[in-house]
Formats: C-alpha cells, structure tokens, sequence
C-alpha cells in the first residue's frame, strides 16, 4: 500500500489532525444533541397551573355565556324591546367604564400626615404619584372592583402623575393631604385585612404617610366626567396570537 | 491507514466522555471549523492516492483552513453578512470534487488490483 510509504512522524500528524477532528465532532454532536429547555415543575406545580388554566377556561366560558344571551334577547324581541335592551347594555359598559356614579360596600382609606417619627420636622408630608399608583396596583390586585381618588374616578385609563409636587388624577390636581380614597370591592374583610399586613404602609410610612382604613357599607363613587380620549387605539387587523 | 482511523475514533470518544458544550452563539464557528477540518482530511486523502501528498502542506492547510472558515464566519456576524455561507458553500463543493475524485481513485486502483 502506498499509505506505508509515509514516515511515523507523517503518520502521527495525520493522527493527531484525525484526533482533533474526532474531538470537535463529538463537542459539536453534544452541543446540538442539548435539549435547550427541560419542565421542571413537579406533579403539584402542574396542577396548579392546570387549575389557573381551567379557571379562566371557565372564565371565558361565562363570558361567551353572557354574549351568547345577549345575542339571543336582541334576535327574539321587537324594535322597541330591542331599543331598551340595546340601552340596557349601554347603561352596562358605562357602568363598567366608570361613567355613572356607582354605590356599594367596600373601604376608605384615608391618607393623613405622620408627625411622630422625626423631630424638628418643619416639612408637611407630600404625597406622591408612584406611591398612589402602587396603592392603587394592590387595591386591583386584592379585588378591589372601582375605585377613587378623592373625587376622581379611576377608569382604566385614568393617569396618575406627579405635576409641580401635587398629584394630579384624570388632569386634576387632588390637593395635600389629607385625602381619602375610595374602594368599592365584593368583600371587604378580605380587601381589609390584605391592606392592613401590606408593606404599603411602610412605604407610606417613609413618606410621613399613615394610612386610616375603615369599612363601609355604604359608599358612593363619583362618575367619570371628562370625555374619554381613544385615539391611541387602534383595531388591529392581523390575527391574534392563539387565534385562528 | 488504521493509526488516523483509531486517533478519529479516540477523538470522537474522548470528546463524548469529556461532554463539554460550546455556547449556541459559537456553535456556528465549531460547524465551519469542522467543514474545513474535513475538507481538509479529504483534501490529504486524495493527494496521498495520488502520490502528491506534502505534510507541510496539509497541516498548514488543516490549521489555516479552520482558523479561516472561523474568521469568515467571525467576519460575517459583525457584518452582517452571511459569509459563513460562502465558507460552507466552498468547503461543501471541494469536499464532494475530493470525494468524487477519491472514488474513482480507488475504482481504478481496484481495478488494476483485479487484473
């Protein structure tokens, strides 16, 4: 064979060159044999997020429920019933955009200047608009259902912002404290006891905050009163995500 | 011709056992760095059968031909411009001539084995 006319120093060359060769190969074939992402959870993980799936499966359900009977009261009824019921839900949307004034049970939580902690403090405390903003995440997180900031209604799009050290909600000022916020919400101990062990209270605190909370049974919100502005909305054309 | 064989079978086991990864980022560098490897490997080959094989040669080839595909792909990903595949484009072709080529050499060698 020709192949045994190399030297072994040639030969071992070759070798080596084969060994490297052999050696970025394997890196290669285990680099792409990685499986990128493994699950982890265990068999309770799983569940829980399978019961949080099926919850707003549900969710969904009743929603399509409440359309579907909608539909049907509009398809079965005669023009004049047809018009009252057309204002029926608009009274509904409003009512859920926060245009009428809305009573019921829920809390107030008054913001009221703290004096004890510092001595020689000349200062009046200032409120301010990221602390009212967090507030107002907790309140929504613990189920709260409307909300109000002095006499402002909060909608969905309301802005909480911080002008000239005043804040201002729905572009007016809500003057110093103290001020009181309203909350409408289904259950009140419950909403109750989460802001009264909420860090809130500390961060507050560090602002010469205190928070007074108490349970109403009998509250009325103000309405929403300026127009609401939707430009920056826009339907969009392609096909969500998950849709088909 | 067994000694390159058992070194390539040596790598191939010491690189499994040793189980390093490379980052998906440089996994791309490694691929062209094999291609060149090969094409070289197979470039060595077809000289060897056709008694022209120069040592000198192939193993600066074997070191310049990686070190290049990985520049070029280097090159390329602060570019913007896919010259990996210029890289694997070349090497793709010259490994499938080499082979071809080495193909026919052993044909006629076998052949003439026959006779």
């Amino acid at each position: 064979m020709k192949m045994n006319r190399l030297k072994n120093k040639e030969k071992l060359w070759i070798s080596f060159i084969c060994l490297i060769i052999g050696f970025m190969i394997a890196i290669l074939f285990v680099t792409n044999q990685q499986t990128d992402q493994r699950d982890t959870r265990d068999l309770w993980e799983i569940r829980t997020s399978i019961k949080e799936e099926q919850e707003s499966q549900e969710a969904l359900y009743n929603e399509i429920a409440t359309a579907e009977k909608v539909l049907q009261e509009y398809n079965g009824q005669s023009e004049n019933q047809q018009i009252s019921s057309l204002k029926e839900s608009i009274g509904d949307l409003k009512e859920n955009a926060g245009l009428t004034e809305k009573k019921g049970q829920g809390i107030t939580i008054s913001l009221k200047p703290l004096f004890s902690n510092k001595e020689n403090n000349l200062e009046y405390p200032q409120l301010n608009a990221e602390l009212l903003q967090l507030l107002v995440n907790e309140l929504n997180d613990y189920g709260a259902t409307d909300i109000a900031l002095g006499n402002e209604r909060i909608i969905n799009i309301s802005p909480i912002r911080d002008v000239n050290n005043n804040v201002y909600v729905n572009g007016s000022s809500i003057g110093d404290l103290p001020t009181t916020i309203y909350v409408l919400t289904s259950d009140s101990n419950n909403l109750m006891d989460h802001m009264e062990v909420s860090e809130l209270r500390d961060y507050f605190a560090l602002e010469d905050i205190r928070l007074e909370i108490k349970k109403v049974t009998e509250l009325v919100l103000p309405a929403y009163d300026a127009p609401i502005n939707l430009d920056g909305l826009k339907v969009l054309d392609s096909i969500e995500e998950g849709e088909e | 011709m067994w000694l390159p064989a058992l070194f390539l079978v040596l790598g191939l086991i010491l690189g499994f056992l040793t189980n390093i990864t490379i980052p998906d980022i440089y996994a791309n560098y490694l691929s062209i760095a094999v291609l060149a490897a090969l094409d070289t490997l197979f470039g060595g080959i077809r000289a060897q059968l056709e008694d022209k094989f120069d040592q000198k040669v192939f193993i600066t080839g074997f070191f310049f031909n990686v070190s290049l595909a990985a520049f070029l792909a280097f090159l390329g990903v602060q570019l913007g411009i896919d010259l990996y595949l210029a890289a694997i484009f070349a090497f793709g072709v010259r490994l499938f001539q080499n082979l071809a080529i080495i193909r026919r050499l052993l044909l006629e060698k076998y052949r003439f084995i026959k006779k």
